[in-house]
């Protein structure tokens, strides 16, 4: 509980009123300004001045003087007094009478009508503080008759009082407050708000009177506090409606008021405190005899029977900073926010902006972090309060100093944490997260560099995944602090994107080549070698300068350097003799990059297959060479230089073959030459009569014919059959024996294979007589079967042509012209007889003769007509 | 409750009421604070502030106890939806509702939803043991001994409570609330949609009574805004509000 909230300061000690007279007792006070009016029992009126001393502690104390006292000669109490200060006047009430005294001189007014400034037989009255009326020299005021169910609404002038308006109630009242036109009422056994304007009223609650003062405050604007059963504060509105919850004071409360946000109550013997804001007790003060409590114009003022006092609010600030000094945050900002009305708005700003930023490290200090972020968040913290906290995560060359006053009570983290490496650590993880969540954010606008290294140095620290996030993304971290704390904790790699993101790339993969190089010991990547090749495709400068490096390290890797260059615009392509020929002394290398440029970027230079292609016949001279010979090496060898020379029309061909012409072991590459070059005389020759490879043979001939058209490629095919039936090469008697079947035996089944390819004519002239039918069934089964399929083939074609003509025929005629009627009643043109079968001709102009007739006619006329129509009609 | 201390205009009220020790406290709590946690008696009356998407919800909590009994009519006032609500173990607490709370609720609006929750039915309802986040709630239940609802220890043991208010009571009492208020049972809601058993000690139904009863008062909400928007008086809070976003948007 305990929040000091109010200060109880005496303002009018007992000697100053009464001296030693000790029958006299305060029964009623006003205060205006610095005037203090006290009614005394003994139907006085004291006026005194009232003035507020600060000492030089800031301790408030009231000095009071004494100016007058005025007995009013009824011999009653004084019951209340109410100040009109624009009227000068004081409205009394005293033996059932309501009068008005001067303020200064204290004497009674004289009517102006003469006596007539009096209301008798009054109970109670109230001041209407917000009038409907706008005069300002008048003031509207309620008043309760003794006997009389009703309520009475008086206009007050400087010398008179006039009635305005009466309304009745259903009970007797016997409280009363205003506000506009509401009158908010105590009877006997409820309360009530009653419109006297329009006489609507509305029951609040039911309320026993008997032997408690009922209490009916207004506090604001059409809004009352009373005295409800159970020791209840409970608040209402003019339409009857409760809109705050009700505070639990006791039960024989007998003053009570609002200061904002606080409502204060006076029993016998205490002064409570509650807030409005979330209904708890929040302070108690020791009052005896407590007989008094009002405001005046936010004023609380106390008497006992013999003395006033002031109940002096403490500065919220300080009150807030009392509570945070218990860490009471959550009170703390429910007072700082419930204030927000009667601060001006930008103060209210910093201010709450800073008891949030203090709730926050509360909150830290206690590693609650959800709410410690909550609170950051919302108090938009410097986030270098935070991160200056830890020590060494700030820059030194930082220009962040702690906020004045501070914020929290903590030197820092180790002060903190008390020694705790657990504390410790809880609290920089949250700091890693807290910061990695702050950095994208307004709140790091201003200090990227701060937060952007703090967070390097955590992650370095940590050994966090994150830290190469952070640095190959967009950052701001400051290289000359971060590099001795990454080189620290051996986080090399991460220096080296460091020192990229600050364009430093050479610096970074000097480092990285230490790495690799297992000068420096970071294992962060295990493929950091692969992670400079790649580098090293999208550098442009820095190529030719660790390109060796590269190479010597993995040359078959090194060489991706220039074959896996992204495609992208800001980097442009180098060119390949530039590398061709720095890759000179680098052959693996310089394969690799060939191979790249002809195989998969398909460059059509005739320099560089060739070079291509001498580099693998390099390669396979030399794994000739060398014995024993590595069989499986050379045949992969050799299917390379072999498939380039056959996909690839660009290399000098003639070059090569002189490169080989020695070489008995490539004759299969020779003979690929020779079909490049058209002699496919001396490549067949090559590939039947010295390999003996009949099937790489035919394959040659399919190869070397295969983007021609099919003329060449029988041209090619007889070449072949001509080869095998030329029989054996002269001087070479002891291989003809065996040789010559083998090669007739090829012969047969490239006839057998490849029928359809040949001339069969052509290719039965060439047959030796000998050969029986038998073997060349396949070959000429097919032929015949080929002719006759083509004879038909093309018989069918000439029909079908023949119909399309016909049709044709029929559709001109449908257009052109109208039926031919010809009938046996109908005569021919020519001879006149009729027609006895359906054959005519048709004669220009659709006249139709008979046949003959048209036959002898065109043997007869000088000149031979073209008939033009000849058709059948039926 | 920071909540409350911003002092937003409700849009709309809403009313706990019923007898003491039937749970009002416990189920406001298990609501907004997502927990159960000990409660003493209410004393006059408390409120919470409900931001439930754009609109504002107070929801007032009434003291069930006799003594404060004069003040429920206040809080009905204007009143936009009632929740009357029993204990299932406990006949009583029903018939209360009837005899002293209904009378109370003439000064909610004419168009006020009364819904009837029938509260601690873990006692009696192995079902409404689990709760959607049972196992905090059953833990802290343990520790807490909870003192205020005299019959909770019972459930600790295992042993279920004779159910004394079958739902078929409720829905009876819910049919006789609308002859009080003289509405047409065929033109008000139904029963089923307006009678709750839930258990604030579980959360068994508790988010489901509120969410629907938010949904009902909705067309209330709105038709308030409305009014609001028609009305002359200017909402110095709402201008402060909108100028202080345009002034955001003009600088982006």
């Amino acid at each position: 509980m305990s929040v000091k909230a109010f200060e109880l300061v005496p303002a009018v000690e007992r000697d100053l009123l009464m001296g030693d007279k000790a029958r006299i007792n305060i029964e009623c006070i006003e205060c205006c300004g610095k005037h203090l009016y006290m009614g005394t029992n003994d139907c006085f009126i004291h006026h005194f001045l009232l003035d507020e001393v600060t000492s030089s502690k800031g301790k408030l104390s009231y000095s009071a003087q004494k100016l007058l006292h005025k007995y009013l000669g009824l011999k009653k109490p004084v019951a209340e007094l109410r100040a009109a200060s624009a009227l000068e006047r004081l409205i009394v009430l005293c033996d059932g009478m309501v009068f008005l005294v001067d303020m200064v001189t204290l004497e009674t007014v004289p009517s102006a009508a003469g006596g007539g400034a009096k209301i008798r037989g009054v109970t109670a009255f109230c001041i209407n503080e917000n009038p409907v009326n706008g005069d300002p020299f008048c003031v509207e005021m309620g008043v309760l008759s003794s006997k009389r169910r009703m309520v009475q609404i008086y206009m007050v002038y400087e010398d008179r009082v006039q009635l305005v308006k009466e309304v009745s109630t259903p009970e007797q009242p016997c409280a009363v407050s205003v506000d506009g036109y509401f009158l908010c009422l105590a009877l006997a056994t409820q309360y009530m708000i009653l419109n006297y304007n329009t006489g609507a009223s509305q029951d609040l609650f039911p309320y026993n009177s008997e032997g408690r003062r009922p209490i009916v405050k207004r506090i604001g604007r059409e809004e009352f506090l009373l005295a409800a059963p159970g020791g209840l504060g409970m608040f209402a509105n003019a339409e009857g409606v409760s809109q705050r919850a009700p505070v639990n004071w006791s039960e024989s409360v007998i003053g009570a008021a609002v200061c904002f946000p606080y409502v204060v109550a006076l029993d016998e013997s205490f002064i409570t405190i509650h807030s409005m804001l979330d209904q708890q007790l929040k302070q108690t003060l020791s009052f005896r005899d407590g007989h008094i409590l009002q405001d005046f114009e936010g004023k609380v003022i106390l008497a006992s029977t013999k003395a006033v006092y002031v109940l002096v609010p403490l500065p919220l600030e300080r009150q807030i900073q009392d509570l945070l000094a218990s860490h009471r945050v959550e009170e703390a900002l429910v007072l700082t926010e419930g204030a927000q009305q009667n601060i001006p708005k930008d103060k209210f700003q910093i201010l709450h902006k800073r008891i949030l930023q203090q709730a926050g490290f509360i909150q830290f200090g206690q590693l609650q972090f959800l709410e410690a972020k909550e609170y950051f968040r919302k108090g938009q913290l410097d986030v270098r309060e935070l991160i200056s906290l830890y020590p060494l995560l700030l820059p030194a060359s930082s220009s962040f100093t702690r906020c004045h006053p501070p914020l929290h009570e903590f030197a820092d983290l180790n002060h903190l944490a008390q020694g705790d490496q657990e504390t410790v650590l809880r609290c920089k993880k949250f700091l890693i997260t807290y910061l990695g969540e702050v950095r994208s954010t307004e709140a790091a606008n201003g200090c990227r560099e701060d937060v952007d290294t703090a967070l390097l140095k955590l992650y370095a620290e940590q050994d966090h995944d994150s830290l190469l996030d952070l640095l190959a993304s967009d950052n701001a971290c400051l290289l000359a602090d971060s590099v001795p704390w990454l080189e620290k904790y051996q986080k090399y790699f991460a220096l080296g994107l460091l020192y990229r993101s600050n364009g430093q790339d050479s610096a970074a993969l000097e480092l990285w080549i230490r790495v690799a190089d297992g000068d420096l010991q970071d294992s962060t990547r295990s493929d950091l070698y692969e992670y400079i090749v790649d580098f090293l495709c999208s550098s442009l400068d820095l190529v030719w300068k660790y390109a060796d490096w590269a190479l010597r390290k993995d040359p078959a890797m090194g060489v991706h350097i220039f074959t896996k260059r992204p495609a992208m615009k800001e980097l442009p392509e180098l060119n390949p003799d530039d590398v061709i020929s720095y890759l000179g002394k680098h052959s693996q290398a310089l394969l690799l990059y060939l191979e790249h440029l002809v195989l998969e970027r398909r460059i059509q230079k005739e320099k560089v297959h060739t070079h291509l292609a001498v580099l693998y016949l390099e390669e396979v001279l030399s794994l000739l060479s060398q014995s024993p010979a590595d069989e499986e090496q050379i045949s992969r060898a050799r299917e390379k230089l072999q498939s380039l020379l056959r996909e690839s029309n660009l290399y000098r061909a003639p070059f090569l073959l002189g490169k080989m012409e020695n070489c008995e072991q490539l004759l299969l590459e020779r003979a690929t030459l020779h079909g490049k070059l058209e002699e496919h005389d001396k490549a067949l020759h090559i590939l039947v009569h010295k390999l003996r490879d009949f099937p790489s043979a035919e394959a040659f001939c399919i190869w070397a014919s295969s983007c021609r058209d099919s003329a060449y490629q029988q041209q090619l095919f007889h070449l072949l059959l001509g080869v095998y039936l030329d029989g054996n090469p002269p001087g070479k008697a002891q291989a003809a024996a065996g040789g010559g079947g083998d090669l007739e035996m090829a012969a047969v089944d490239l006839l057998n294979r490849h029928g359809e390819v040949f001339d069969a004519v052509r290719v039965l002239r060439v047959l030796p007589e000998g050969w029986s039918l038998q073997l060349l069934r396949p070959f000429l089964g097919r032929a015949i079967r080929a002719s006759i399929h083509g004879c038909r083939t093309s018989q069918i074609a000439l029909g079908l042509a023949h119909s399309e003509n016909l049709q044709l025929l029929h559709d001109r005629l449908k257009d052109r012209k109208k039926p031919i009627f010809v009938s046996e009643k109908k005569g021919c043109h020519l001879c006149h007889n009729t027609f006895s079968e359906p054959d005519v001709v048709c004669l220009p102009g659709g006249v139709p003769v008979h046949t003959h007739c048209v036959a002898q006619r065109v043997r007869d006329s000088p000149t031979k007509r073209q008939l033009t129509n000849s058709s059948n009609h039926t | 409750m920071p909540e409350v201390s911003k002092m937003k205009k409700p849009d709309v009220k809403v009313v706990l009421l019923g007898d003491m020790n039937v749970g009002k406290t416990s189920l406001l709590h298990r609501y907004t604070e997502r927990r159960f946690k000990d409660t003493i008696s209410t004393v006059g009356g408390a409120f919470f502030l409900k931001q439930w998407g754009p609109y504002n919800i107070s929801i007032w909590d009434t003291a069930g106890r006799e003594q404060f009994h004069g003040l429920g009519s206040m809080y009905c006032r204007g009143a936009a939806a009632v929740i009357l609500t029993y204990d299932v173990t406990n006949w009583q607490s029903l018939a209360e509702l009837e005899e002293r709370f209904l009378s109370l609720t003439d000064t909610a609006n004419h168009d006020c939803i009364y819904a009837l929750v029938g509260n601690k039915a873990d006692l009696t309802d192995p079902k409404a043991q689990l709760s959607p986040d049972s196992d905090v709630a059953s833990e802290e239940c343990e520790e807490s001994g909870c003192p205020t609802p005299p019959a909770s220890p019972a459930s600790l043991s295992g042993m279920t409570l004779h159910k004394q208010v079958t739902p078929e009571d409720a829905a009876a009492l819910y049919g006789r609330i609308l002859r009080y208020k003289g509405l047409e049972e065929k033109s008000s809601l139904p029963a089923e949609k307006l009678c709750f058993e839930t258990s604030a000690k579980t959360g068994y139904n508790v988010d489901t009574l509120f969410e629907a009863l938010f949904d009902l008062v909705l067309p209330c909400i709105l038709r308030k805004r409305n009014e609001n928007q028609e009305s002359p008086t200017v909402d110095l809070e709402e201008c402060r509000g909108t100028s202080n976003k345009r002034t955001r948007s003009a600088c982006c």
